[in-house]
């Protein structure tokens, strides 16, 4: 009974809800798609790129990836590998933050600083010289997302496995890109977009919602007043404006995206607080004489914080979704893949290429559900009373 | 016809209902009892016991897909439409034949009278409804007629011009009156009440009560009567059945019964009335009014008052006067009982006291410091002395955080203890003290009953170590026998601690009971106070005395 009581005691409630929320098949699939994603997405480069991984030439051993590495692919696959350390490591949640951030920290300053990609990348010349080396290993995929692979001719919209010559497991696009490699590229806008907009949007929401809820009165009439003035912002066109002024940059599109998007979860988390603020426990808690800080973070939060987890994980789709369009509207990045680009080419060719409409679609799908599966386990482990059944 | 026969007889019932995948609930289990004509019999149980889903059997009105009865026969004397006589087993009717005994021969009214009538048609509209259901070919101008004649039956008065009236426009006592006319304007046979006086204030419940009781003598129907109440049941009943875990324990005739209770569990519940509970052995009330140290509450013309606003402004165009003018000393060790009805500011007050509501004006003094108008930030360090306990069970504990949880926190904020272990050992003491297990620090609050949850509310309280504690209707919700427990509990506590409590209750018994002196409160203003002995012996107020006249007790007369 003493052991038992000692392990409850030093679980922390997030721990608690993490482990039960991941102890169900459906979020655990749902979990594991987005960590495969999530690695897919760091080890981009590595995984699907024109240059060989190793080579030797004239005896030396050389790298030939290395010199096309850029600094923010240092600062994403250290970060990936930082937190795979820290997940295994016993220690308490703020240190492992502080951690983490130092390393990533240090990480990206020196990718920045040591690492120079060339501005012009050739991918042709590695096939060419290709008969230089005596030995060398490619990438699992052996093509880069912006390879056209202009030294083959034309090789636009070949369906997957149909070239002899090369080996293309998804087909080309209609520039005659590898549609495999730009794929797996594409998954990192998605991933970002989707976690760095919804976290960005749930943060606001939970801290502006959370005030709106538990002051009600004049706070909640000028938050709701701030709420509708955001609502009414159509968010493409701010988009426009800023790619127009700033430039096409992923992170302006995310920040801009998480900026606009919190007012939904503000006024989730307003209708909750208003509801819980009233609630005996909350009322006991504020007679108790607690913190501000522990009223509205311990005792409300946890219980209103479910419609927002399933809130956030159609939001997470909704930011993938958004990149889509806007790629479709010709607003995304010029060059770089993203999935929403790829079936927004599937739809403007004028035969139907199952291939370019198939693997996006599937991947955009797949992640949805994941996010999804996700919510609908924490909604559940939140709950005591619906994880307390299945004991 | 056999005017000897029962006109209701249950024989051997068996109710089970299904519960997840295998479970069964024998919510009923081998219960039989006959109801004669024009007699009123009483099923009386805690909650839980059964008596509501035995009730529901008899009109079948359990969902069918979780339901079940495996034995057992109700044998229901049916008169038909054409004045002749059947005797059928409403377990094998089929559900035409159901529909015409249910609302025509068999009428229900429930307990809430809140969400009983349909909120948006008129009253009227909704009596004539049941009454065209039943009495195909009635015409709209008969119709209306004899809704107005039944209105006027349950004393609602000016029922011509209450006919368009929606149920929002009623106050409860008058919603329950609708539903009661509803019920009997197809003149039933049996009228099957099932807690329809619970949700009530006493003085209303008291003449709900006696519409019943006249209503039955003019129209010579039958009611099952089902209540928590044993003063309820004293009032009403004829014969009266007592329920445990789905059996009848003891039944027959209510004086007999009350008088002379055989068996354990009927003796038990009787004796947890409080009238009739025991306090311990050192209990001593208070015999006069302190007058000569100072009060450790003060509270001095005290206002409450919550604006209305209306228009596109908002602009405040009157107050609700919650609590208007109080004054009220409360002085140490001493437990005030503060009753009234609902709506008359009781909870308001007691929750300004522990500053959970702003006071508009007056002041309110803890030991001769002033707290009305400090910050939340100078209220801190005086929260732990000032503490309350609630009354819903379901929602007075953070059902996401474990009671070890709930009940350390607010210590370690206060600095009360030394470390985290010593918190928790202080935690589980005070459990004791409520008479919990220290293994109960490690669960949630929903694996516990309404009674246990309660004691946590207290526990919760008492860990910051209160002077003071503001106990607001924590047993109304609950069993008269676990109430029983609490309140000795709470007399036990407040030897122990010298704690004062403030102890706001609708019910006179509970008062009676348990308090030193008795503040009677109406519309936000105090109508009497003083000991307890004189305001509930003596009382010299014409409203206090109509309070105390409509609470149901238990001497059969």
């Amino acid at each position: 009974m003493t052991d038992m009581s000692q392990t409850r005691i030093n679980q922390s409630y997030g721990r608690r809800i993490l482990r039960s929320a991941f102890s169900g098949w459906g979020a655990r699939l749902g979990l594991a798609w987005v960590i495969i994603l999530s690695f897919v997405a760091a080890f981009a480069p590595i995984l699907a790129n024109s240059m060989p991984l190793i080579a030797s030439k004239n005896g030396d051993i050389i790298f030939p990836i290395l010199r096309y590495i850029s600094a923010e692919d240092v600062l994403v696959m250290s970060a990936f590998l930082v937190l795979l350390v820290l997940w295994k490591l016993r220690l308490t949640f703020s240190t492992k933050l502080w951690i983490f951030a130092t390393l990533v920290m240090l990480a990206g300053f020196a990718g920045k600083a040591f690492v120079s990609p060339p501005k012009l990348i050739v991918y042709e010349q590695y096939r060419e010289t290709a008969s230089e080396y005596d030995w060398m290993v490619l990438p699992p995929i052996p093509y880069s997302a912006k390879d056209y692979l202009r030294d083959y001719g034309d090789t636009g919209l070949e369906a997957p496995l149909s070239d002899i010559k090369r080996n293309h497991i998804m087909g080309t696009d209609e520039n005659g890109a590898d549609v495999a490699s730009r794929m797996i590229h594409a998954s990192r806008i998605a991933m970002s977009i989707g976690f760095i907009a919804t976290g960005i949007a749930m943060f606001l929401g939970i801290i502006i919602g959370g005030q709106m809820g538990y002051f009600s009165g004049k706070v909640d009439m000028l938050g709701m007043r701030l709420v509708e003035i955001f609502e009414a912002i159509p968010v493409l066109f701010l988009l426009l404006t800023f790619v127009a002024f700033f430039g096409r940059s992923i992170y302006i599109m995310m920040i801009i995206i998480g900026v606009t998007g919190w007012s939904g979860y503000a006024r989730y988390i307003r209708a909750e607080f208003l509801k819980l603020r009233k609630q005996d426990y909350v009322q006991a808690a504020i007679a108790s004489g607690l913190p501000l800080r522990s009223i509205l973070f311990k005792h409300m939060l946890p219980n209103g914080i479910a419609p927002l987890l399933v809130a956030a994980s159609f939001g997470v789709a909704s930011a993938i979704l958004a990149v889509a369009t806007l790629s479709f509207l010709g607003l995304g990045l010029v060059d770089e893949p993203s999935w929403g680009q790829m079936l927004n080419q599937a739809v403007k060719s004028s035969v139907f290429n199952w291939w370019m409409a198939a693997f996006p679609g599937g991947a955009i799908f797949l992640t949805v559900f994941a996010y999804n599966l996700m919510g609908e386990a924490l909604r559940d482990a939140i709950d005591p009373t619906v994880t307390k059944r299945e004991d | 016809m056999n005017l000897t026969s029962p006109l209701l007889s249950i024989k051997n019932l068996q109710t089970h209902l299904q519960v997840g995948k295998k479970e069964i609930i024998k919510a009923v289990n081998d219960v039989s009892f006959d109801i004669k004509k024009g007699e009123t019999y009483c099923l009386v149980g805690e909650s839980g016991s059964g008596k509501s889903v035995c009730a529901l059997s008899i009109i079948q009105l359990l969902p069918a897909g979780i339901s079940s009865n495996p034995a057992g026969e109700i044998l229901f004397d049916w008169r038909k439409a054409d004045e002749s006589h059947a005797q059928v087993d409403t377990l094998k009717l089929e559900d035409d034949e159901l529909r015409k005994i249910r609302g025509s021969r068999i009428a229900m009214i429930f307990q809430e009278p809140m969400t009983s009538l349909n909120p948006v048609f008129s009253i009227g509209e909704q009596i004539v409804e049941a009454l065209q259901l039943h009495n195909t070919g009635l015409s709209d101008q008969d119709a209306k007629d004899q809704t107005i004649k039944a209105m006027k039956q349950v004393q609602i008065k000016n029922a011509e011009g209450r006919f368009d009236d929606f149920p929002h426009q009623l106050s409860g006592g008058q919603r329950q009156r609708v539903m009661i006319a509803m019920a009997l304007a197809c003149k039933p046979d049996l009228l099957i009440a099932d807690e329809p006086t619970t949700a009530l204030d006493v003085t209303v419940q008291a003449e709900i009560l006696s519409l019943m009781k006249d209503l039955q003598k003019t129209t010579g129907m039958s009611i099952l009567f089902i209540t928590h109440d044993l003063g309820v049941v004293a009032q009403m009943a004829h014969q009266v059945g007592v329920m445990q875990k789905g059996k009848i324990v003891e039944q027959g005739d209510v004086k007999t019964l009350l008088r002379n209770p055989k068996h354990p569990y009927t003796k038990k519940l009787l004796a947890a009335v409080p009238e009739n509970l025991e306090r311990p052995s050192h209990f001593k009330r208070a015999e006069k009014l302190e007058t000569d140290h100072d009060a450790l509450i003060t509270v001095d013309n005290l206002k409450v008052w919550f604006p209305i606003k209306t228009g596109l402004f908002r602009r405040i165009t009157d107050h609700v006067r919650a609590v208007d003018d109080v004054d009220l000393r409360i002085h140490k060790g001493k437990i005030m009982a503060l009753v009234g009805e609902s709506g008359c500011g009781k909870t308001t007050l007691g929750r300004a006291i522990v500053q959970l509501e702003a006071a508009t004006e007056g002041s309110i003094k803890l030991a001769g410091q002033e707290l009305v108008g400090l910050t939340p930030k100078q209220l801190r360090p005086i929260r732990p002395r000032i503490q309350i306990a609630f009354q819903d069970p379901q929602s007075s504990l953070n059902p996401r955080l474990q009671i070890v949880t709930t009940l350390t926190e607010p210590m370690s904020v206060h600095g009360i203890g030394e470390n985290k272990e010593d918190r928790i050992e202080r935690a589980a003491k005070v459990l004791e003290i409520m008479q919990l297990d220290r293994d109960h620090l490690w669960r949630y609050p929903h694996e516990f009953s309404g009674g246990q949850r309660q004691r946590i509310g207290l526990a919760r309280a008492l860990v910051v170590d209160p002077e003071f504690i503001v106990c607001d209707e924590i047993t109304s919700a609950l069993d008269v026998s676990v109430q029983a427990e609490i309140l000795q509990l709470l007399l036990e506590i407040r030897q122990q601690r010298d704690l004062t409590l403030l102890f706001i209750t609708h019910n006179i018994g509970v008062v009676e009971y348990l308090s030193d002196e008795t503040v009677v409160m109406k519309a936000g203003k105090i109508v009497e106070q003083g000991l307890t002995a004189d305001v509930c012996g003596n009382p010299q107020q014409e409203y206090t005395q109509k309070l105390l006249e409509a609470v149901p007790r238990l001497k059969v007369s």
